[in-house]
C-alpha cells in the first residue's frame, strides 16, 4: 500500500474518530481498533485516501471508530464493496473488516473469490466464535458441542478455520493474530497492509458478553508463535498451522507474491490499449461497424 | 409490383447458419440505408436444437418485429414445428422449403386456406453440395437466393460474407463464393415468381445496425461509466461481453463477479470512491440485487442497474421476452428506498434511457433502474448513427466551503447533499446502511429516521418536474386510448397507424419514465381519449395495479389486454384489443 513520508507524521490518535464505539467493556474489538490505529500510523497512510469497508456485526461498527473515509455496508458484502472501490480506484487504500459471521457464513463466497483473485486489500477478520450483534448464537466458527443461544443441546455442527479456508481459497497472504497481543497484532496488520495483493488477517477477538472471560482466558493460555524457521511461503508448512485444538499460533503462517487483480487488470488496459483508444461515442461507433 | 416492407422468416437446427443468413441480409439492408428489425429464438438447447431468425427489411420506418412472415425458409420441418404458434406466416407468404423433404398442408403453418401460399421446394442441400462441396454452405446458398428476390446488390453481399468469414481457410471463402452465385442463379430461374416480393426501394444514408442490449452498454460508456460489474445471465448478457471488450478500450475496469450480490456491491463500491458504474442482469440476478438496492438508496450513492426482462417468476422463460418485473423494480426491497424507474421501448431508447439513468442516477444520488427486456435488447434495429447523441451530466462535488465543515448528509432544498470521494483531504466521511446522521454517524432516533426519510424522498420532486418523459402518437382526440410501456411501444405505434389508416381515432401514451409516473401527462392524455386501453405482457397485469395505486383510472371505460410473454407482442393484437374495448358494453368490461 502506498506511504506518504515526508508529510508531517501521523500519529495513531490521528486515525481515531470522534465516535465512541458501541462495544462492551472488554470486547476484544478494542485491542484490534487500537492495533489498526498504531499500524495505519507505522504507514503513514493519508487517511483522505483510506476506506475502511464493513459488513454487519459488533466488528463492523469499526469503519466508524476511524478516521478516514468508510463504508459499513450490508451483512456479508464486504469484499464486494471493497473489489469496487479499489478496481475502479487503485491507488486508495482499501481495507475490509467484519467479523466471522459476516466473512465467513453469509459473506463466504465473496471470501473465496476476493481471495482467488488477490483483490488487492487487507481484510481484518475478528474472530469470536459466536455471532455477538444478534445476541449468541453459532457461529461457523463456534467449536463443536457448544452452547449457545441457537444450539441448546450443544452445537452439532463442525466448525472451520478461517485461515485454511483462505489459504485454500488462493490468498497470497494469511495470518493469525490475538487481540490480546497488541504488539504482535500491530506487526501482523502493517505487514498485512503492505501485502500486495489479498492479505486475509483473523484476530481472534473475544466476546465478553456470549463467551464469557472465559474464552478470552482460554485464548490467551494457547498463545504461541510461529517458529523462527516457519518458511511462510511453504504452503504445506502454513497448513500445518490450522485446524489447532491445543494451541493459537500467532503469526504469518503464508505469504508469497503473485500478481494481483489490479495489475492484471493493468496488462488487461495495455492490450487494450494496443487494439485502439476510443474515448467518445463517435469513436466507437466508427470502430463498431465499419462501412462493408 | 414490388414490396416496400418485408418480413423474412428462417428457420433450421443448430448448424444451419440461421442467425449468420439473417445477419448478412440485415447488415446489407442497413448499409443500403433501409430500416431493418431482426429478431432470433432458439430452443434451450446450448448447441444446436431449433432456431429461428426474423427479418424485417422495409423501405419506410418500421416500429415493431413483422406480424407474419412474407417469405418463410425452412431447412427442416421438424425444427419448424417446436416454433409452433409463435411464427405467424402470411396468408401469400412464399415458402421456401427443403425439396427432399415432405412439405405440409397450409393448415400445418396456421394458414387456414393455404390457396394464396407460393410454394418454392429449393434442394438447399444439394445446391450447396453440388457448388461448394458441403451441404454446410446451404445458408449462404440461401442468401444467395434472398439477395436475389429482395433485390439487395450482390456486391455488397459478398463484401459482408468475406468479412463474416474472413478468417476462415482461402477453400471455405472460395467455397462460399460458388454457393452464392448458385443460390442467385436458382433464384434467377424463378425470377417471374420472386418478382413480387422484390423490395422497392432508393439507396440511402447507411443506417447503425445494433440490438438494444449493445445501445445501452454504448450508452453507458457514453455517459462517462467506467466501471461495470456483472454476472451472466440471458437475455442481458450482450451488455456484460460487449463492455468486457470495450471497457478496457475507454480506459475504465470490468469485472465479471461471482454472483449478482457480488455485483451490485462491486457496483455501489466502485461509485462511492467517485467513478460512474453500472450493472446488468435479468429478473432472476436483480432478485439477488435488490438488497443491496436499498443500500445504494440509503447511503445516496448513485447507481445504475439495467434489467433485460425474460419470464418469469424463478428461472422462467430465459430466452423470452416479458413485462412482468415491473413490480419488482418499483417496490423491491425492504423499507422506504427511493428510485427511479425508466423504460426502453426500442434499440434508440435503450442509448438514451441508459444515458438518463446515470444522469438522474448521478445528479439525485440515488439508484436508476433501467427496464429492458428481451424484445428490445437481443433484437436488432436500424437507427441513424446521429441519433446516438445525450446531454450528459455529472454528480454534485463539494465546494471550498462545503468542505469547511463537511456533512455528506446536509439537509438541502432538493434533498441532494454534496458527496465527496476519496481523496478529499477535508471529505472524509463514513457512509452507512444503518440510519445516520447529517455526518453519516449511526442514529437510531425516530426524529432522524424521519427527517432522513424526507431527505431522501424530497429528491423525487425535482425529478418529477424534470424527468417526466413519455411519448404519445396518434390524433390529439381519440375515441381509445392505449397506456403501454416498454417494448410494447413498438406493436402499438403500428396498431395507431393501422387504426389511422382505417379511418379509426387510436392514441397512444407511452410512458418513458415509470418511476415516477408522469403523471400529469397521463391525466391529459386520459381527458382526450374515450375508452383507455391497457396493454402489457404480464400475466396478472402489473402496469394496470401499479397506474391504480395513484390514479383514478375511468370506471367502466378501461380494459385491460394483458397476457403472459413468451411471445412478442404484435400489431394485430393490439388492433383486436381496440376493437373490442371499442364495442365492449359496460357489463363487458375488464375487471382484473
Amino acid at each position: 500500500m502506498s506511504t506518504t513520508l515526508d508529510l508531517p507524521a501521523f500519529q495513531p490518535a490521528d486515525y481515531k474518530s470522534d465516535l465512541k464505539p458501541v462495544w462492551c467493556a472488554g470486547c476484544g474489538d478494542f485491542g484490534a481498533l487500537a492495533s489498526l490505529h498504531r499500524a495505519m500510523a507505522r504507514l503513514q497512510l493519508e487517511p483522505w485516501n483510506t476506506v475502511v469497508i464493513s459488513g454487519i456485526g459488533c466488528s463492523s461498527r469499526l469503519p466508524g471508530y476511524v478516521s478516514t473515509f468508510g463504508f459499513n455496508g450490508v451483512h456479508g458484502r464486504a469484499l464486494t464493496l471493497a473489489s469496487g472501490v479499489k478496481v475502479a480506484r487503485p491507488e486508495l487504500n482499501v481495507i475490509a473488516v467484519g467479523g466471522d459471521g459476516d466473512g465467513i457464513a453469509i459473506g463466504g463466497n465473496h471470501l473465496l473469490h476476493a481471495a482467488r483473485r488477490n483483490l488487492d486489500i487487507a481484510y481484518f477478520m475478528m474472530d469470536n466464535e459466536i455471532y455477538g450483534l444478534t445476541k449468541g448464537q453459532a457461529a461457523p466458527t463456534t467449536p463443536t458441542g457448544d452452547k449457545t443461544k441457537s444450539t441448546y443441546w450443544g452445537n452439532p455442527e463442525p466448525s472451520v478455520d478461517p485461515c485454511e479456508l483462505a489459504i485454500a481459497f488462493g490468498a497470497t497472504w494469511v495470518g493469525r493474530g490475538f487481540s490480546g497481543d497488541p504488539k504482535t497484532l500491530v506487526d501482523l496488520m502493517t505487514a498485512a497492509m503492505q501485502h500486495r495483493g489479498f492479505a486475509f488477517l483473523n484476530v481472534m477477538s473475544p466476546c465478553v458478553t456470549w463467551r464469557g472471560d472465559e474464552q478470552f482466558k482460554m485464548l490467551k493460555a494457547k498463545l504461541a508463535f510461529l517458529p523462527p524457521d516457519h518458511d511462510p511461503t511453504d504452503r504445506t508448512a502454513a497448513l500445518r498451522y490450522t485446524r489447532e485444538t491445543d494451541v493459537l499460533t500467532t503469526g504469518v503462517l503464508y505469504g508469497v507474491r503473485q500478481p494481483s487483480l489490479c495489475e492484471r487488470i493493468d496488462e488487461i488496459r495495455v492490450k487494450a490499449r494496443h487494439a485502439g483508444v476510443v474515448s467518445t461515442t463517435a469513436e466507437i461507433l466508427a470502430a463498431l461497424s465499419p462501412p462493408i | 409490383m414490388a414490396t416496400r416492407d418485408i418480413t423474412i422468416g428462417i428457420v433450421g437446427s443448430g448448424g444451419d447458419g440461421v442467425v449468420t443468413l439473417g445477419d448478412l441480409i440485415a447488415q446489407v439492408a442497413a448499409q443500403e440505408g433501409l430500416h431493418v428489425i431482426k429478431t432470433e429464438a432458439y430452443g434451450p438447447q446450448i448447441r444446436g436444437g431449433e432456431s429461428s431468425c426474423t427479418v424485417r427489411v422495409a423501405a419506410d420506418e418500421v416500429f415493431a418485429q413483422g406480424a407474419s412472415v412474407d417469405v418463410l425458409v425452412v431447412f427442416g420441418w421438424s425444427d419448424f414445428g417446436r416454433f409452433r404458434g409463435e411464427i405467424s406466416v402470411a396468408p401469400d407468404a412464399f415458402v421456401l422449403c427443403e425439396e427432399s423433404e415432405e412439405r405440409p398442408s397450409g393448415e400445418d403453418l396456421g394458414v387456414v386456406s393455404g390457396v394464396d401460399l407460393v410454394w418454392v421446394p429449393v434442394p438447399f442441400a444439394g445446391i450447396a453440395r453440388t457448388s461448394s462441396g458441403t451441404p454446410a454452405s446451404k445458408n449462404i446458398v440461401t442468401l444467395g437466393i434472398l439477395g436475389e428476390l429482395l433485390g439487395l446488390p450482390a456486391d455488397t453481399l459478398k463484401r459482408a460474407m468475406s468479412r463474416r468469414f474472413g478468417r476462415k481457410k482461402a477453400s471455405v471463402l472460395e467455397g462460399n463464393a460458388r454457393a452464392f452465385e448458385a443460390g442467385r442463379e436458382f433464384a434467377v430461374s424463378r425470377a417471374s415468381t420472386f418478382a413480387k416480393k422484390r423490395l422497392g426501394y432508393t439507396p440511402s444514408t447507411p443506417r447503425l445496425l445494433l440490438s438494444g442490449n449493445e445501445a445501452a452498454a454504448i450508452g453507458a460508456l457514453h455517459a462517462g461509466c467506467r466501471f461495470f460489474a456483472g454476472y451472466p445471465i440471458t437475455p442481458s448478457s450482450e451488455i456484460l461481453h460487449f463492455l468486457a471488450e470495450w471497457m478496457p478500450r475507454a480506459g475504465g475496469a470490468f469485472l465479471q463477479t461471482e454472483d449478482e450480490l457480488a455485483a451490485i456491491g462491486a457496483v455501489i463500491g466502485a461509485s462511492f470512491s467517485g467513478v460512474k458504474s453500472m450493472t446488468a442482469t435479468s429478473g432472476p440476478g436483480l432478485s439477488l440485487m435488490i438488497e443491496m438496492l436499498g443500500l445504494a438508496a440509503m447511503a445516496e450513492v448513485p447507481v445504475v442497474i439495467i434489467d433485460v426482462q425474460r419470464g418469469g417468476p424463478s428461472t422462467g422463460n430465459p430466452t423470452k421476452s416479458e413485462q412482468s418485473d415491473l413490480l419488482q423494480c418499483l417496490f423491491g426491497t425492504h423499507g422506504d428506498a427511493p428510485r427511479v424507474v425508466l423504460a426502453c421501448s426500442d434499440v434508440e431508447d435503450c442509448f438514451h434511457a441508459t444515458v438518463e439513468a446515470f444522469n438522474i442516477s448521478e445528479e439525485f444520488q440515488l439508484p436508476v433502474l433501467v427496464l429492458s427486456d428481451q424484445a428490445v435488447g437481443q433484437r436488432k434495429e436500424t437507427i441513424p448513427a446521429e441519433a446516438l447523441r445525450h446531454e450528459v451530466r455529472d454528480r454534485l462535488k463539494p465546494t471550498d466551503e462545503d468542505l469547511q465543515n463537511y456533512q455528506r448528509y446536509r439537509e438541502t432544498p432538493n434533498g441532494v447533499s454534496p458527496m465527496s470521494v476519496p481523496g478529499m483531504q477535508k471529505g472524509m466521511y463514513q457512509t452507512n446502511g444503518l440510519e445516520h446522521d447529517a455526518q453519516g454517524r449511526p442514529n437510531s432516533l425516530y426524529l432522524t429516521h424521519e427527517t432522513m426519510n424526507a431527505k431522501r424522498y424530497r429528491k423525487m420532486w425535482p425529478i418529477r418536474e424534470r424527468y417526466h418523459a413519455f411519448r404519445r402518437f396518434g390524433p390529439p382526440k381519440a375515441d381509445v386510448g392505449i397506456v403501454c410501456w416498454g417494448s410494447s411501444k413498438g406493436p402499438v405505434q403500428e396498431a395507431v397507424a393501422a387504426a389511422t389508416a382505417r379511418g379509426e381515432t387510436v392514441a397512444a401514451f407511452v410512458p418513458q419514465t415509470l418511476y415516477p409516473f408522469p403523471k400529469r401527462d397521463f391525466e391529459e392524455f386520459q381527458a382526450s381519449v374515450g375508452e383507455l386501453l391497457i396493454v402489457e405482457l404480464s400475466y396478472t397485469a402489473q402496469f394496470y395495479k401499479y397506474l391504480r395505486t395513484f390514479l383514478d383510472l375511468p370506471a367502466g371505460r378501461t380494459h385491460v389486454f394483458k397476457r403472459s410473454g413468451g411471445k412478442d407482442l404484435t400489431g394485430g393484437e393490439v388492433l383486436e384489443a381496440v376493437s373490442k374495448a371499442r364495442a365492449a358494453t359496460a357489463r363487458e368490461r375488464v375487471a382484473v
